[in-house]
C-alpha cells in the first residue's frame, strides 16, 4: 500500500445554503456547506433528524436546487445547467437509492431495473437484457417477473440497487439505504455497498446508524445545516484506484460482479487490492 | 440527441395495460362520439350521392334546365340558397320547341307540376303529385311501364299514366288500366301503371311511385293559366355531344328570353346540387350536436389523465430521480392520452358504419364509404386525444421530483 490517493474531486460545495419558507416561517436547512469529495470515496453523512442531510443529498442528486452558493459537479457549475441537462447528469452519472426502495409498484422486477435505461434512449429488448444481467449477478434471477410487493425488504433494495447501478454512475447516492431493514438484511445492503466502492464508484450515504460508518471511508456528521465533524476513516487507504480516469472506471465496472454475500468479509485487503492489480 | 419515441410508446403501454378497464371505460367516451360522427356522415353522403347516381345511371347525356339564374356552387352551411319554389316558372312552352330544334338534342321533355287532387274510388293522399309532360319523359327519366303503356302522342289527349302507390291508394289495387279519375275535375282514362322506382329522391323533385302523369295539352286546359313549366329535361344523342348541347342550349335561351339570364342549364352535380345541399346542412346541424358527445368523451379523457397524474405523482418523481426529464414524462402522458383517442377513433369508426349499415336496412339508401369519413374519425381521435391530454401532461411534466417522491411514503 504505497499509493497515496490523489483523487480528483468529483462534488466541491461551497457555502451551499438552502432556505425553506420565508419571511418569519424562513429556516435554512443547509446553511453554509463547504465540502469536496473525491471520486472513490464513500462517504457516511450522519446527525439528528431535520438537519439537512437528505436535503443536501437531494442537492447533491440534482433533485433539488440550492438557493445559494456553489454546486461544482466535475468541475461544471450546476446552476447554469438547464434542467433538461440536469437530467442527463441523473440519468448517465448518478444512482439513486431510497430508504423507501421507490420501486414502481405496478412494474415487474426486471421493469423496474430496466426503468434508467428507458431515458438513455435503449430499446426494451435490449433494456431487459442488461436488467436481466444485472439482477442475475445480485442473485434475483428467478425474482425477475416478481412484482415488487412480493419480495422482502431485503430483496426489495436490492432490486433497488441493482436498479441504481443499472446506468453505471459513478456516484451513487443512498438516503438511509437500510433504514426500513433488519440487521441482517442491513448487512447484505452494506456488503453490497462496499463492494461497489471497493470497484470505483462514488457513494454518498445518508444514515442514523453508527455502526454503518465502519464501512465509509469518510464519516460527516452534521448539525443544523452546518457540518459538524469530518474524519476520513482508518480505512481510507483502501480506496481503491486511485490513480483511475473516467474512462478506466467505466472499464472496471464491467467486471463480472462476485456474489459479495457469500464473500468472506475478513478476506484481507491485500489480497483484493493484489487481484485488482492483477486485472489491470 | 436521444429519440426517445418508441420508449415513450413503450411506457404508455405498459401503464395504460395496467389500468385496462379505466383505459377501456375512457376510450368507450370517445368510440361513442366518433360512432355518432360516422353514422351521421355516412348516412348523409349516402343519401347525397342518390340523386348523382341516378343520374350517372342515365348514362350521363343528361342535363336539365330550370327558372332562375344560375346559382354557384355552395356547401357551405351558412350561404345556402333558398330554392325559388314560388315564383312563377321563366321556362315557357316555346323554349320546348327551341330546345328540340337544337343539334344533338335526342329528346327533350317539360316537366309541369299541377296542383290539383286526383279522385277516383278515394281521394288521393295530398302529398301525390300531377305531372303534365310530354311523352318523351319516359326514355329521358327512363321510367319503367308494368302494364298497359306511357302516354303516346298517337292516341287520344285524356289518358293517364299512374305510379303504382297512386293506383293502391285510388283504387285499392295497381291493377287499374282503363279505370277513370278526375283531376281538376277533368275526366282521365288510366292507360297504364308505372313499375315501383322506389327512389323518392330524384332529380325531378317528383316521387313517380306516387304521382299522375297526364299530357302536357291536357294540363294547360286545366284552366291555371300561363302553364308553368318547372324544368326541362333534355337528353343528348351521346355522352360526347353533351357539352356541346349545354353551350348550344344556354345561346338559344338566351336568345328566346330576350338577353335575360333568368334560366340554368345545369349537368352531373350540379343537378344533384339542390339536393345533396339540403343533405349538407341537415349533416352539419346534426354533425354539430353529435360533436357535444365527443367535447364529453374529450373531457372523460382529461379527467382520467388528471387522475392518472394525480395517482402516478410518486411514479413520475422516481422518474425523475432516474434520469426522465420534463420533457420525457409530458410525452409518456401525452402518448397515453393520444392512445386512448386513436383507440377510441378506431373502434368508434368501426362501430359507427356496423350501426350506419344496420340502420339502413331501413332506408332506401346505402351508407357511403369514403376516405373523407375515415380522415375526419381519424383526425377528430388523435386532436382529441392531444387537445385533452396537454394540460394533464404538462401538470404531470411540471411536478417537483422532492415533493413528488414525498407523496404517500
Amino acid at each position: 500500500m504505497t499509493e497515496i490517493p490523489t483523487n480528483t474531486p468529483v462534488i466541491e460545495l461551497h457555502n451551499l445554503k438552502k432556505r425553506f419558507g420565508i419571511g418569519d416561517a424562513e429556516h435554512f436547512a443547509l446553511d453554509g456547506i463547504d465540502l469536496t469529495i473525491n471520486s472513490g470515496e464513500f462517504i457516511a453523512i450522519m446527525g439528528p433528524s431535520g438537519c439537512g442531510k437528505t436535503t443536501l443529498l437531494n442537492i447533491l442528486g440534482l433533485l433539488d436546487r440550492s438557493t445559494d452558493g456553489e454546486y461544482k459537479l466535475d468541475g461544471r457549475e450546476i446552476s447554469t445547467i438547464s434542467a433538461r441537462r440536469q437530467a442527463y447528469i441523473r440519468s448517465h452519472q448518478i444512482g439513486f437509492i431510497f430508504q423507501s426502495f421507490n420501486l414502481i409498484p405496478r412494474l415487474s422486477v426486471i421493469e423496474n431495473v430496466a426503468l434508467p435505461l428507458t431515458y438513455k434512449g435503449i430499446l426494451q429488448t435490449k433494456r431487459l437484457k442488461i436488467a436481466s444481467r444485472i439482477l442475475h449477478n445480485f442473485h434475483l434471477g428467478e425474482r425477475e417477473y416478481y412484482m415488487p410487493s412480493q419480495l422482502s425488504g431485503g430483496q426489495t433494495q436490492r432490486v433497488a440497487i441493482a436498479r441504481a447501478l443499472v446506468n453505471e454512475p459513478s456516484i451513487i447516492l443512498a438516503d438511509e439505504p437500510t433504514g426500513n431493514l433488519d440487521s441482517r438484511s442491513s448487512h447484505v445492503i452494506m456488503e453490497e455497498l462496499s463492494d461497489l466502492h471497493k470497484r470505483g464508484n462514488t457513494i454518498i450515504m445518508v444514515t442514523h446508524n453508527p455502526r454503518l460508518t465502519s464501512y465509509a471511508s469518510r464519516v460527516i456528521t452534521m448539525l443544523d445545516g452546518k457540518i459538524n465533524t469530518d474524519t476520513k476513516s482508518a480505512d481510507d487507504e483502501t480506496i481503491p484506484f486511485t490513480d483511475i480516469t473516467p474512462t478506466a472506471v467505466k472499464k472496471r465496472k464491467k467486471v463480472k460482479l462476485v456474489r459479495p454475500w457469500t464473500k468472506r468479509r475478513h478476506k484481507s485487503k491485500a489480497t483484493l487490492v493484489s487481484s485488482n492489480r492483477r486485472k489491470k | 440527441m436521444r429519440f426517445l419515441f418508441i420508449n415513450h410508446l413503450q411506457n404508455a403501454r405498459q401503464s395504460l395495460r395496467s389500468n385496462r378497464m379505466r383505459s377501456y371505460l375512457t376510450m368507450l367516451g370517445v368510440t361513442i362520439g366518433v360512432a355518432s360522427i360516422t353514422i351521421i356522415l355516412s348516412l348523409s353522403s349516402g343519401a347525397g350521392k342518390i340523386v348523382g347516381d341516378q343520374i350517372d345511371s342515365l348514362g350521363g347525356n343528361i342535363t336539365i334546365i330550370r327558372p332562375g339564374s344560375p346559382q354557384t356552387m355552395s356547401t357551405n352551411l351558412s350561404q345556402i340558397k333558398p330554392q325559388r319554389n314560388f315564383s312563377a316558372s321563366s321556362l315557357t312552352e316555346y323554349d320546348l320547341g327551341v330546345i328540340k330544334d337544337i343539334k344533338h338534342v335526342a329528346a327533350a321533355a317539360p316537366i309541369m307540376i299541377i296542383s290539383g287532387t286526383i279522385k277516383a274510388d278515394n281521394t288521393a293522399p295530398s302529398d301525390s303529385s300531377v305531372v303534365a309532360t310530354t311523352p318523351e319523359l319516359q326514355t329521358i327519366s327512363n321510367l319503367k311501364v308494368q302494364t298497359g303503356q306511357f302516354l303516346d302522342s298517337t292516341i287520344d289527349k285524356n289518358t293517364v299514366v299512374i305510379g303504382p302507390q297512386l293506383a293502391i291508394n285510388i283504387f285499392g289495387t295497381d291493377q287499374a288500366i282503363g279505370k277513370s279519375l278526375t283531376v281538376h275535375g277533368k275526366a282521365l282514362t288510366v292507360i297504364g301503371v308505372l313499375k315501383r322506382a322506389n327512389d323518392p329522391i330524384n332529380y325531378n323533385s317528383v316521387d313517380f311511385d306516387n304521382a299522375a302523369i297526364i299530357n302536357l295539352e291536357v294540363g294547360k286546359q286545366l284552366g291555371l293559366g300561363q302553364p308553368q313549366i318547372q324544368q326541362i329535361d333534355v337528353r343528348s344523342d351521346s355522352v360526347t355531344n353533351l357539352s356541346g348541347v349545354i353551350v348550344d342550349l344556354n345561346k338559344a335561351l338566351l336568345i328566346s328570353h330576350g338577353g335575360e339570364n333568368n334560366f340554368s342549364v345545369l349537368s352531373g352535380d350540379q343537378i344533384a346540387q339542390p339536393t345533396s345541399q339540403l343533405f349538407f346542412a341537415l349533416a352539419g346541424a346534426t354533425t354539430a350536436i353529435a360533436s357535444i358527445s365527443l367535447l364529453v368523451g374529450g373531457i372523460g379523457i382529461m379527467n382520467i389523465m388528471l387522475v392518472n397524474v394525480a395517482e402516478r405523482t410518486r411514479e413520475i418523481g422516481i422518474r425523475k430521480a432516474l434520469g426522465a426529464n420534463n420533457g420525457d414524462i409530458a410525452a409518456q402522458f401525452m402518448i397515453e392520452s393520444i392512445a386512448i383517442g386513436i383507440g377510441g377513433g378506431v373502434s368508434g369508426y368501426i362501430l359507427g358504419y356496423v350501426i350506419a349499415f344496420a340502420i339502413s336496412t331501413f332506408l332506401t339508401f346505402q351508407p357511403a364509404i369514403n376516405w373523407q369519413i375515415a380522415a375526419i374519425a381519424g383526425f377528430i381521435s388523435i386532436v382529441m386525444g392531444t387537445v385533452f391530454g396537454l394540460y394533464p401532461a404538462f401538470r404531470a411534466s411540471r411536478k417537483d421530483p422532492i415533493e413528488s417522491l414525498r407523496e404517500y411514503s
